[in-house]
């Protein structure tokens, strides 16, 4: 499995992930909707498409839980027939990400779930500390920001 | 409000000298439905890989022609794990080293004839 990834601190804990929790697919993403790393995708443009929903997803599910619940809902779970889909927030000290998986019957909804928690607390470990507040994207340079992104992760740089 | 399906069976195995944890567990999820614990036991971790280690026991019985997988043991240093299923349920038990697996297994399989 090519694991690509826009910052390579986040490379070894997902590698490990992939490795224990045998998902098929992987997305590590800025809420923005940014791309930091994937695994599984052979193209740019369901990387895109992929983190585009994935940001909305948990941005709106987020909101729902704090209209139910008073705080944001952790993860999200959609068992498909023959795929599932595993949608949750890692916090670590460069601030939050979200991380998309897409699993089969080689694996289960309980170990993807088990295999996160320790994933969530290997990213926190490697983040390196911030030297400066977090660069804000600006609309204007979203889509700048995103192809530079997508082209290192594809090899197009 | 009338206890769970699962309440008796599991009580009944935790009862068992030796036994750390009973859990029903959702086979293709790996998810607990209810669980029986002593402190100290992590239900959703031993769950998840129990669940896991069942149904490919169960896969590989199937594939090499064995029939269906009625118990599977499986025998560390500091303790054992012990599964049997019933459609998609599968009732799991931690138990310590020393524990009497005999009696254990034996029951195990009459309550997962009586799993729904």
């Amino acid at each position: 499995m090519t694991i690509t990834a826009v910052e390579t601190w986040v490379e070894a804990p997902l590698r490990k992930f992939v490795e224990e929790a045998r998902t098929v697919l992987g997305l590590l993403l800025h809420p923005s909707g940014q791309v930091v790393a994937q695994f599984g995708f052979a193209r740019a443009v369901d990387v895109m498409s992929a983190c585009a929903l994935a940001a909305a997803i948990h941005a709106s599910s987020g909101e729902l839980g704090k209209q139910l619940e008073g705080k944001a809902f952790r993860g999200l779970h959609h068992p498909g027939r023959d795929r599932q889909l595993y949608l949750a927030e890692a916090a670590t000290s460069r601030g939050a990400f979200i991380f998309l998986t897409v699993f089969d019957q080689e694996s289960s909804f309980g170990l993807v779930r088990m295999y996160f928690d320790t994933f969530c607390k290997d990213l926190a470990a490697a983040a390196p500390p911030m030297s400066h507040q977090p660069e804000v994207v600006l609309e204007d340079r979203f889509e700048h920001e995103l192809n530079r992104n997508l082209a290192a992760l594809f090899g197009r740089g | 409000m009338s206890a769970s399906p699962f309440a008796t069976i599991l009580s009944t195995l935790t009862r068992q000298r030796g036994v750390r944890a009973s859990l029903v567990v959702d086979e293709s999820d790996g998810i607990v439905i209810e669980s029986n614990l002593q402190i100290g036991q992590d239900g959703d971790r031993v769950a998840a890989l129990a669940a896991s280690l069942y149904r490919k026991a169960r896969l590989s019985a199937g594939a090499a022609r064995l029939g269906t997988a009625t118990f599977m043991q499986l025998e560390a240093e500091r303790g054992r794990i012990c599964a049997a299923g019933h459609n998609d349920l599968v009732l799991v038990v931690v138990a310590d080293p020393a524990a009497n697996i005999g009696m254990i297994r034996v029951e195990m399989i009459k309550a997962a004839g009586a799993l729904p």
